[in-house]
C-alpha cells in the first residue's frame, strides 16, 4: 500500500514538472514576441528621436568579461580604449592616441606626443601619465607584455609637451608597430586593481574613444558601446554600437542576411566566401573587397633530405595547381601568389616571379636532380633508393586542401601522407617545427611579427625553421634600422630569398570581403583591423 | 546461485535490516572508490593530451621568450613533478578550491556556478520534456505497434536519431529564426526577464528535447512491447479494464525501468552533451566551456567540470537505483 | 506437370537436407527464422550490403575522379558534384562500406560488451554487480573527446582506432539498460523455476533472459549504430577522424563546412543523411519482424508468476 502511494505521489510530481515545463516554454513565447516589439516603441515614445544603432555580427566569441584578459574583447575595445598607434589605410603606422612620435638615433629612446583633445568618459583628461601607467602595467602584469618590463630602462613624462618617453636598454626599431596592440587604460581607475588579467566586470568600462564600453554580457552574447559624452573629435552618426557574437559562423551569416546586423567582422578574416553570393541576392548589402596581407602557404622544414634540396622544393612548387586551390578555398576571391611570398598589400612589396603549375616541369626537375622512379611503382626514390613519402600536417578545416596536395604530389611521383591533427597538437608541433610539410595560414599581424614580411613564422629563432645565415642576417638588418631606404632594400632581398630558395611555398593570396548594409557609407579599411578602424566609426553615415 | 533463491523465501525482518546496512555500506564503498578513481582520471587525462598549456595561453602569433614561459609555468605550478601537482590538486579539492582558470580569468568555481545554472535550465527542461514526450509516445507506439500512425512516428524518431545534432540545430535555426523570423538567433536573453529567457530558449530546448525524445521513444517502445505480453497485462484485460488504462496503470510502470536508466545517463550528458546546440545558438553553457578548455588545455577548468559531471552521474545513478525499486517491486528484494 | 513440380520440390528438399547433414547445420530452422523477418528490412539491408561489397558496380565514376565543382544534378551527375568536383553519387556509393563498417562494427563491440556486463551484473547481483557497475560509472564519466585526442596522439588516427574507441566507450548505457531489465526479468517465474530445476547460470542467462532482452537491445543497437555513424563525422570536425576514408558522416560534415548548406545544395547534404537513416531503419525493420513473430505466437504470456 505504502509503495503505491509513494508511486502515485512520484508520478504526480513528475507530471507537474513536465506540465510546468511545457507551460513555461510554450505559453510565454507568444507574449514575448509582443514584448519584443513593445520595447523599442516604448523607447521611441520616451525619447522622440529613435536611437541610431550600428550592429556588427562577428563569429569571434568573447569568452570572459575581462577587458585586459580576454583576447577578442581586447580587440573590440580598441574603439573605446585607443592604443598609441594605428595602421593607416595604406599600411603605414600613424598615431591614434598619440599624435606623433620621435625616436632617437640609437633607437633606444621613443617619445610619444599625446593628443590634446582626448577625455575619458568620466570627464577626466587623458594624460601621458595614463600612457606610462598602462605600459608599465602591461609590462608587469601581462605575460605577452613582459618584454616591456624586461627591457625598459626608464620612462619620463613631459607635461609641457604632453608627451611620454620610454628609454629601453636595447635598440628597438618597431616599437610603433608593437604599440598598435596595447590599449591605453585610465590610470585613476585601474590603479587600484591588483590583477587586471583577472578583473572581470559586465561594464561599464571607462574609455577615451568616441564610444565607451557600456556592457559586455556573455549570456546575451552582446557587447554594447555607448557614446562618450566627452568626445571632442568628429561627431559620430550612431548613438550606440552593438557587437553581437555568434558561436557558429553559419548562424552569424544567417543573422546578417536576416538584417539582424549591418556588417560582419571577423578578425583577420573575410566573410565566408561561399555565403557571399547568397547575401548579395538579398540586395541589401554591398561589399568592401581588399587584398588581405594574410596568406596561405606550404611550409617545408629543411632539416633532412630530400626537403633540404632546393631542386626538390622547386619540383614541389611546380607540382601545385595554385589556381585550383585558390578557387577551392576562396571561390575566386584570391589570386595566384608570387614566389616572393609577400602579398601586394604590404609595405615594401616587390613583384617577383609568379608561381606556376607545371607538373611536366616538376617531373623533369626531379629526374634531373636524381629522384627517379626505378622500381616503377609510380613513386620516385630518394638518393638512398627509398620511396619518397612526406607527411603533410594540417589542422581541422584544411582537409580538402590536403586531399588536393596529395593528388598533385602523387601525380609527379611524391607520396604524401596526410596527418589530420587536433588544434592542440597542431599548435604544439607547428611552433616547434616538428613536421615535414604543413599547410597553414598567416594573419596580417603575424606577417608583421619579428622583422615583418612573414619572418616571424619562418626564422628559426622565432617559430620557424630557416637557419640559413643569409636569411637571419637580413632579419637582423631589418631589426636594426628605421631608415626606410635600408628597410626597402633589405625587404627586397628578403623577398628574393623567398623566391629563390623556396623555404616556403606560397599557395594563394586572398581577399578580405566585408559585407555592409547599403544604407550606410563611409567604410574604411586597413590591413590590421579590417573595417573595424577608427575612421570607419567616425565617417560612417546614412546614404 | 541456488542459495540465493532460498535466502529470499526465508528472509525475516532482522536479516533484512542487517542486509540493508550491509547494502548501504557496500554501496557507499562502491561510490567512494569510483569517485576516487574518477578524480585521479580527471587529473591524468588533461595532462596526457598533447600540447603545452602555457603556449596555448599565450596564443597564436604572439612571441614570448622562453624565460617568460618558464615563469608562467612556475606561476601555474606546471614545473613541479606530477605527484606534487597531484597532491596539491587533492589538497585543493579537500578545501573545495577548484583553482583558477588559465583562460577565463576567474576562479573555476565561479565560472562553473554561472554556467551550470544556465545549463541546468536549458538542458534540464529539454531532458524532462524529451522524457515525457518520448515515454508517452513510445509507450503508445509499443502498445499498438502495428498501426500506420505509430509506424510513421517510429520512422520519424529513427530519422531524428540519425541526424547529427549540429545539422538539426542549424536547420531549425534556418527555418524558424531565419525563414519565419519567429525566434531570435542567439543568447539566453535580451533583457534578463523570464519572458525573454523563454523566448530565447524555445528553439534550443525544442531541438534538445527532440533528441532526447527520440532515444527514449525507441527504448520505451521496445520495453512496452515486451511487457504487454506478460500475464499481468492479460489479467488486467480480463478484469475488463480499458486498453489505455492497462497501459498507463500497469504496463508503463514496469516498462519504465530502462527509461529511468536512460534519464540517469542523460543527467551526465546534461552538462556536456549540448555542445553543438550551444554553438549554433551561441549559448554560454557547459558544453562550450569544456570544449574550449580542451582546445586551450585549461587544466583547472577541465578538472572542475569533469568533477561536476562525475558527481552528477554518480548521484543520478544512485537515484536510479532507488527508483528501480519504487517503479518495480520485483527488483526490491534483498540479495 | 504436377509430378515434375513435386519432383523439383523434393529434389531441393533433399539437397537442403544433405547440406544440413554435411554441415551439421539446421537449414530448416534457419529458413523458418528467415521467413519471420521483415522482408523490406532484409531487402534494404541486403541492398546496402551489396553496395558496400561491390561499390564499383553501382558508382558511375571513381570517388576520387574530379569534374567541375559545385554542379547541380544532371544526367551526367545524378546528384551533382561537390566542392572539389567529385561525383556525389559515386562518393555516396563508396561511402557505404566505410559507414557500415564504422556503424556496425562499433555498435557490435559496444552492444556485446554492454550485454555481457549488464547481464552478469544484473543476474548475479551482489559484489560482482557492485564491481561492474562501479567500473561502468567510472567509464561513463571519462570524457570522450580528450581520451580520443590522447589515443590519436599515441596511435595513428585511423578508421580502426575510431571504431575501437567508439565501440569501447559507448557500452555503458547499454550495460545499464540491460542490467535494469535483467534485474526485472530474473525475478520472473520462469527464471526462478529454471533456477530451481538446477540449470546453470550461463544457460539461464542465454536461453531465459537473453531472448527477453532483445526488445531493449535492438533499439539500443540501432541508436549505437546511428551514433557511431554520426560521431565519426563530429570527430572529424575536431581533426580526429580519418579523412582518407570518406564515410557518409564525413560527406555530411563536408557538405556543411564547405558551403553546401548555405548554398542550398540539398542534393549534397540530404542523400548521406537519408542513407544513414535508411541503414539504421533497415535494422529497425528487421526488428519489427521479430515483433510480428511475437504477435503470431499470440499474447500467450511469458510470465508465469
Amino acid at each position: 500500500m505504502e509503495w503505491t502511494k509513494s508511486k502515485l505521489l512520484g508520478i504526480a510530481a513528475l507530471s507537474i514538472l513536465f506540465l510546468g515545463g511545457i507551460c513555461l516554454v510554450i505559453l510565454p513565447s507568444g507574449d514575448e514576441r509582443a514584448f519584443g516589439i513593445e520595447t523599442p516603441e516604448a523607447d521611441a515614445n520616451a525619447s522622440a528621436k529613435p536611437e541610431k544603432v550600428l550592429k556588427i555580427a562577428t563569429p569571434n566569441v568573447i569568452k570572459s568579461e575581462s577587458l585586459v584578459g580576454d583576447y577578442y574583447l581586447g580587440i573590440f575595445a580598441h574603439l573605446s580604449n585607443f592604443p598609441l598607434m594605428q595602421m593607416s589605410e595604406d599600411g603605414k603606422i600613424i598615431g591614434r592616441l598619440a599624435d606623433h612620435y620621435e625616436v632617437s638615433e640609437d633607437h633606444k629612446e621613443w617619445t610619444f606626443y599625446i593628443r590634446d583633445d582626448l577625455y575619458w568618459s568620466d570627464g577626466v583628461k587623458v594624460t601621458p601619465e595614463d600612457v606610462r601607467f598602462s605600459m608599465l602595467y602591461y609590462g608587469e602584469k601581462d605575460p605577452a607584455g613582459r618584454w616591456i618590463n624586461d627591457t625598459l630602462e626608464s620612462s619620463s613624462i613631459s607635461e609641457t609637451n604632453n608627451s611620454v618617453t620610454f628609454k629601453f636598454n636595447k635598440p628597438y626599431t618597431r616599437i610603433d608597430l608593437e604599440f598598435t596592440t596595447y590599449m591605453i587604460i585610465p590610470r585613476h581607475i585601474w590603479e587600484s586593481i591588483e590583477n587586471p588579467m583577472e578583473y572581470s566586470s559586465k561594464g561599464p568600462y571607462v574609455g577615451c574613444g568616441p564610444y565607451y564600453i557600456e556592457s559586455v554580457d556573455l549570456n546575451t552574447a552582446r557587447l554594447i558601446f555607448q557614446k562618450n559624452p566627452y568626445w571632442k573629435g568628429k561627431t559620430c552618426t550612431f548613438d550606440k554600437v552593438e557587437v553581437d557574437w555568434y558561436a557558429s559562423e553559419d548562424a552569424a551569416c544567417l543573422a546578417l542576411e536576416k538584417g539582424e546586423a549591418d556588417t560582419y567582422y571577423k578578425y583577420a578574416s573575410s566573410y565566408p566566401y561561399a555565403n557571399i553570393e547568397r547575401l548579395e541576392k538579398t540586395g541589401d548589402f554591398s561589399f568592401v573587397e581588399k587584398d588581405s596581407t594574410g596568406i596561405c602557404y606550404l611550409g617545408i622544414t629543411l632539416n633532412e633530405a630530400p626537403r633540404s634540396d632546393l631542386r626538390f622544393r622547386e619540383a614541389l612548387a611546380y607540382a601545385i595547381n595554385y589556381e585550383e586551390l585558390m578557387q577551392l578555398d576562396t571561390l575566386g576571391y584570391g589570386s595566384v601568389p608570387n614566389k616572393g611570398l609577400v602579398p601586394p598589400g604590404m609595405e615594401y612589396y616587390k613583384p617577383t616571379e609568379k608561381c606556376t603549375y607545371d607538373p611536366e616541369k616538376a617531373r623533369e626537375i626531379l629526374k634531373k636532380a636524381g629522384y627517379e622512379d626505378r622500381n616503377g611503382n609510380g613513386i620516385v626514390e630518394d638518393k638512398k633508393g627509398k620511396d619518397i613519402l612526406l607527411e603533410l600536417m594540417i589542422c581541422p578545416g584544411y582537409e580538402r586542401d590536403a586531399e588536393l596536395f596529395q593528388e598533385y604530389f602523387r601525380a609527379v611521383g611524391i607520396d604524401i601522407e596526410v596527418e589530420n591533427v587536433d588544434q592542440n597538437t597542431y599548435m604544439d608541433r607547428k611552433d616547434t617545427s616538428r613536421y615535414e610539410l604543413v599547410f597553414s595560414r598567416t594573419t596580417p599581424w603575424g606577417m608583421l611579427m619579428h622583422s615583418g614580411l612573414g619572418t616571424g613564422y619562418f626564422d628559426s629563432r622565432r617559430y620557424g625553421y630557416i637557419e640559413d645565415p643569409a636569411f637571419t642576417g637580413l632579419c637582423d638588418q631589418i631589426l636594426n634600422t628605421t631608415d626606410s631606404d635600408t628597410l626597402c632594400s633589405c625587404a627586397y632581398s628578403l623577398q628574393d630569398y623567398y623566391a629563390e630558395e623556396l623555404p616556403v611555398i606560397p599557395v594563394y593570396w586572398k581577399k578580405v570581403v566585408t559585407p555592409y548594409n547599403k544604407k550606410f557609407e563611409g567604410w574604411h579599411y586597413n590591413n590590421l583591423d579590417g573595417i573595424y578602424t577608427l575612421d570607419t566609426f567616425l565617417d560612417l553615415h546614412e546614404v | 546461485m541456488r542459495y540465493e533463491a532460498g535466502a529470499t523465501f526465508e528472509g525475516n525482518t532482522l536479516k533484512t535490516v542487517s542486509g540493508t546496512m550491509r547494502e548501504v555500506v557496500r554501496k557507499t564503498l562502491r561510490y567512494a572508490t569510483s569517485f576516487l578513481l574518477i578524480i585521479s582520471l580527471n587529473f591524468a587525462l588533461p595532462r596526457l593530451m598533447p600540447g603545452d598549456p602555457v603556449k596555448n595561453l599565450i596564443g597564436e602569433d604572439v612571441y614570448v621568450s622562453e624565460a617568460v614561459m618558464e615563469e608562467l609555468r612556475i606561476e601555474m605550478g606546471l614545473n613541479r613533478p606530477l605527484y606534487e601537482q597531484f597532491t596539491a590538486y587533492i589538497g585543493d579539492l579537500l578545501r573545495f578550491n577548484l583553482g583558477y582558470s588559465y583562460h577565463l580569468h576567474s576562479p573555476v568555481a565561479e565560472v562553473l556556478r554561472e554556467r551550470i545554472g544556465w545549463t541546468l535550465l536549458f538542458v534540464g527542461v529539454s531532458i524532462f520534456l524529451g522524457a515525457a514526450l518520448g515515454t508517452l509516445l513510445g509507450a503508445y507506439a509499443g502498445w499498438k505497434p502495428e498501426t500506420k500512425a505509430n509506424r510513421l512516428i517510429c520512422y520519424g524518431f529513427i530519422a531524428l536519431s540519425c541526424t547529427p545534432p549540429y545539422f538539426l540545430a542549424l536547420i531549425c535555426l534556418d527555418i524558424f529564426a531565419f525563414e519565419l523570423g519567429l525566434f531570435p538567433f542567439k543568447g539566453f536573453y535580451d533583457v534578463p526577464t523570464p519572458g525573454s529567457v523563454m523566448y530565447h530558449m524555445f528553439l534550443p530546448v525544442t531541438v534538445m528535447a527532440l533528441f532526447s525524445a527520440s532515444r527514449n521513444f525507441l527504448i520505451m517502445r521496445g520495453s512496452v512491447i515486451q511487457e504487454k505480453g506478460q500475464l499481468y497485462a492479460l489479467y488486467a484485460r480480463a478484469k475488463g479494464l480499458y486498453d489505455i488504462s492497462i497501459l498507463f496503470r500497469h504496463v508503463i510502470k514496469n516498462a519504465s525501468l530502462p527509461i529511468i536508466t536512460l534519464l540517469a545517463l542523460d543527467f551526465g550528458f546534461l552538462f556536456s552533451g549540448a555542445l553543438f546546440t550551444e554553438i549554433v545558438f551561441s549559448l554560454n553553457g557547459m558544453g562550450t566551456l569544456i570544449y574550449d578548455a580542451i582546445i586551450g588545455k585549461d587544466y583547472p577548468v577541465l578538472q572542475g567540470s569533469f568533477l561536476v559531471i562525475a558527481l552528477a552521474v554518480l548521484l543520478a545513478n544512485m537515484l536510479a537505483d532507488l527508483l528501480y525499486a519504487i517503479a518495480d517491486p520485483r527488483v526490491r528484494r534483498p540479495t | 506437370m504436377m509430378q515434375k513440380e513435386a519432383y523439383l520440390q523434393e529434389s531441393t528438399r533433399r539437397w537442403k537436407d544433405s547440406i544440413a547433414h554435411y554441415l551439421n547445420f539446421d537449414i530448416w530452422k534457419y529458413e523458418r527464422t528467415l521467413k519471420k523477418l521483415n522482408r523490406e528490412g532484409l531487402f534494404l539491408f541486403a541492398f546496402f550490403l551489396v553496395l558496400a561489397l561491390f561499390p564499383s558496380l553501382f558508382a558511375p565514376y571513381s570517388p576520387t575522379e574530379r569534374f567541375i565543382s559545385y554542379e547541380s544534378p544532371s544526367i551526367a551527375h545524378l546528384l551533382g558534384t561537390n566542392d572539389i568536383g567529385n561525383d556525389i553519387l559515386s562518393e555516396l556509393v563508396y561511402g557505404t562500406r566505410i559507414s557500415m563498417m564504422v556503424g556496425f562494427a562499433s555498435a557490435c563491440i559496444s552492444t556485446l560488451i554492454g550485454l555481457m556486463i549488464g547481464l552478469c551484473s544484473g543476474y548475479f547481483r551482489g559484489t560482482l554487480d557492485e564491481l561492474l557497475m562501479g567500473f561502468t560509472d567510472v567509464v561513463l564519466t571519462i570524457p570522450k573527446i580528450p581520451l580520443i585526442i590522447i589515443l590519436g596522439a599515441f596511435l595513428h588516427p585511423s578508421i580502426w582506432t575510431l571504431i575501437l574507441v567508439l565501440g569501447l566507450l559507448s557500452w555503458e548505457s547499454i550495460a545499464r539498460v540491460v542490467r535494469s531489465k535483467t534485474l526485472q526479468i530474473r525475478e520472473a517465474g520462469y527464471v526462478k523455476s529454471a533456477r530451481c530445476m538446477g540449470f546453470s547460470s550461463f544457460h539461464i542467462m542465454r536461453s531465459e533472459i537473453f531472448p527477453n532482452l532483445t526488445h531493449v537491445l535492438l533499439p539500443k543497437f540501432m541508436l549505437a549504430t546511428a551514433s557511431a555513424m554520426i560521431s565519426e563525422a563530429s570527430l572529424s570536425f575536431l581533426g580526429l577522424g580519418d579523412i582518407s576514408m570518406k564515410s557518409w558522416g564525413i560527406m555530411l560534415s563536408f557538405a556543411f563546412s564547405r558551403g553546401g548548406f548555405i548554398r542550398d545544395m540539398g542534393w549534397w547534404y540530404i542523400p548521406p543523411g537519408v542513407c544513414i537513416t535508411l541503414c539504421v531503419m533497415s535494422i529497425a525493420l528487421i526488428g519489427f519482424g521479430f515483433e510480428e513473430r511475437d504477435k503470431e505466437r499470440g499474447n500467450r504470456g511469458v510470465d508465469a508468476e
